[in-house]
């Protein structure tokens, strides 16, 4: 009797098999490409298509983008590459072949998802705290210079007012480099106020004010959206703003009616 | 051989079949909610009136009146005769659609035959967009309304898109005094109209928007329900044409 043969094979032999079968080695090709597909879309082409960057928290929000599709693009490319092997290699005819031995569970499998899974979202918690944690101490130290903005949404346009110079307008004008402190509400049901470019997405509840911070550093058009479908006319509810030097915003703060601070 | 090309096919009818049902499914889709916007009725397309001297130079001139009413009953046959299936609902008419000149100066008079209660924000109570800031309330000239003197807003505005002029246009409409409306309630009859006149400018050709910002539909979505919130009652399009 040869004790040898009894044994069970090793997790290095059941490995090497393992990489060895062509349905693995294909699959592994196929997940392989369209991991770079999607690294490529992630670096280069995705961020084409993003709203102009016009301040740090718009930079912020689109490097976590890349980042985050770059890291998750390994997940889509093994899940998609074993999809497209699969269905590549499908069945065909009227006699389906025999069920394959039944797998309670494979031990480093698990073990080895369990903890990508978790590294991966270690990684976006970590990397959530630390941007949160720079981005509320930034806002700290330039709260004493920042200018403040009451945003009022109801259905279904928005209307800004500059309680420090008097007036209120439909437009979002602001002025470069300065510090600005939404403070946001809503008079009638929920919206959510989206400007684009600044990078700052927030909701607009009734009966409450939820305070979101930004420093606009680049001059040019904004764009200020609803991001909460809210009736009727949401798709309308959309309005125009200009980041602008500090002497054409305080003349726009005089042809507006109001004071200069 | 024959059985793989018979299920192949089959395959071939179930996938162009889904796809078919998709198309259908999203044209259907698509030709409910335009069907929804469109109440049938003709826009009311503004009136030529010579051209004027403005602070902008000489330009086209144009004019339109609306009228607001309390209900589509008394609407003078806005929706219809008996006033269409919501006879109940507060309405402007003759029509929502508006058909505006581009570049040019559009004068618009507005009969407003409702009360009022309580604005939800003092910014439309304040006249925006005009030519001077200001609007024409029965002779005499205003630039804005307390909270509680409104009885309904024309408010134009557009997305903010590069390939048209933005228009943004408020104009709060004073309300009916308590007792006129306390008389309309008793026997239905219309009082003497509150009547605003207000001029703007136009831009390019362009699509835009106007709905009304005071609070008057149903308890529903903060009072934005009901005729708030259904196409041809409190809201409507506004078209900028290149000739009318």
């Amino acid at each position: 009797m040869n004790t040898s043969n009894s044994l069970p094979p090793s997790l290095g032999d059941r490995a090497r098999t393992f990489i060895k079968r062509h349905d693995v080695r294909m699959s592994f090709l196929y997940s392989s490409v369209i991991t770079l597909v999607f690294v490529f879309l992630g670096l280069w082409f995705y961020p084409k298509f993003m709203p102009e960057v016009m301040s740090e928290q718009m930079q912020n929000g689109k490097e976590v983008i890349v980042y985050f599709t770059v890291i998750s693009a390994p997940v889509a490319g093994l899940v998609l590459g074993i999809a497209l092997y699969t269905f590549l290699n499908r069945h065909k005819g009227d006699t389906p072949p025999p069920d394959g031995p039944a797998i309670r569970t494979n031990n480093p499998v698990v073990l080895v998802w369990t903890i990508v899974s978790s590294l991966f979202c270690l990684v976006a918690i970590v990397w959530g705290l630390v941007e949160m944690n720079v981005s509320s101490s930034e806002a700290a130290d330039k709260a004493p210079n920042a200018i403040v903005v009451e945003v009022t949404g109801s259905q279904w346009v928005w209307n800004f007012n500059y309680p420090d110079y008097g007036f209120s307008s439909d437009k979002l004008n602001l002025p470069i480099d300065r510090p600005v402190v939404f403070r946001i509400t809503s008079v009638d049901v929920n919206h959510s106020f989206w400007p684009v470019q600044l990078g700052v997405k927030v909701d607009a509840n009734r009966h409450a004010i939820t305070t979101a911070r930004t420093t606009p550093n680049v001059l040019g058009s904004i764009d200020i959206k609803c991001a909460e479908l809210c009736g009727l006319y949401h798709a309308y509810m959309e309005s125009e703003g200009e980041i602008m030097t500090a002497s054409d915003f305080n003349s726009w703060v005089t042809a507006e009616g109001g004071h200069t601070a | 051989m024959q059985a793989v090309a018979k299920g192949s096919s089959k395959v071939l009818l179930s996938a162009t079949l889904s796809v078919l049902l998709g198309v259908g499914v999203v044209a259907g889709v698509g030709y409910t909610l335009n069907k929804a916007s469109d109440d049938g009725r003709a826009p009311v397309i503004a009136t030529m009136a010579g051209n004027i001297d403005t602070p902008k130079g000489n330009m086209p001139h144009a004019i339109a009146t609306l009228s607001v009413y309390a209900d589509a009953e008394s609407s003078g046959g806005a929706h219809g005769p008996d006033g269409g299936s919501h006879p109940g609902y507060v309405t402007y008419g003759p029509s929502n659609d508006l058909v505006l000149p581009a570049h040019s100066l559009v004068t618009i008079t507005i009969n407003g035959y409702d009360g009022g209660e309580t604005l939800n924000t003092p910014f439309f109570g304040k006249v925006i967009g005009t030519v001077d800031g200001s609007m024409d309330v029965d002779g005499k000239k205003i630039t804005s309304l307390g909270m509680t003197e409104v009885q309904h807003t024309f408010t134009i505005h557009s997305l903010p898109t590069s390939s048209q002029d933005p228009l943004f246009v408020n104009i709060p409409l004073s309300k009916q005094p308590d007792d006129a409306m306390e008389k309309f309630d008793a026997d239905g009859t219309l009082p003497a109209p509150v009547v605003t006149t207000f001029s703007f400018y136009t831009g390019g050709v362009g699509e835009y928007v106007w709905n009304c910002e005071f609070p008057c539909g149903d308890g529903t979505y903060a009072k934005f329900g009901a005729a708030m919130s259904k196409y041809g009652y409190m809201s409507g399009k506004v078209s900028v044409v290149e000739h009318i």
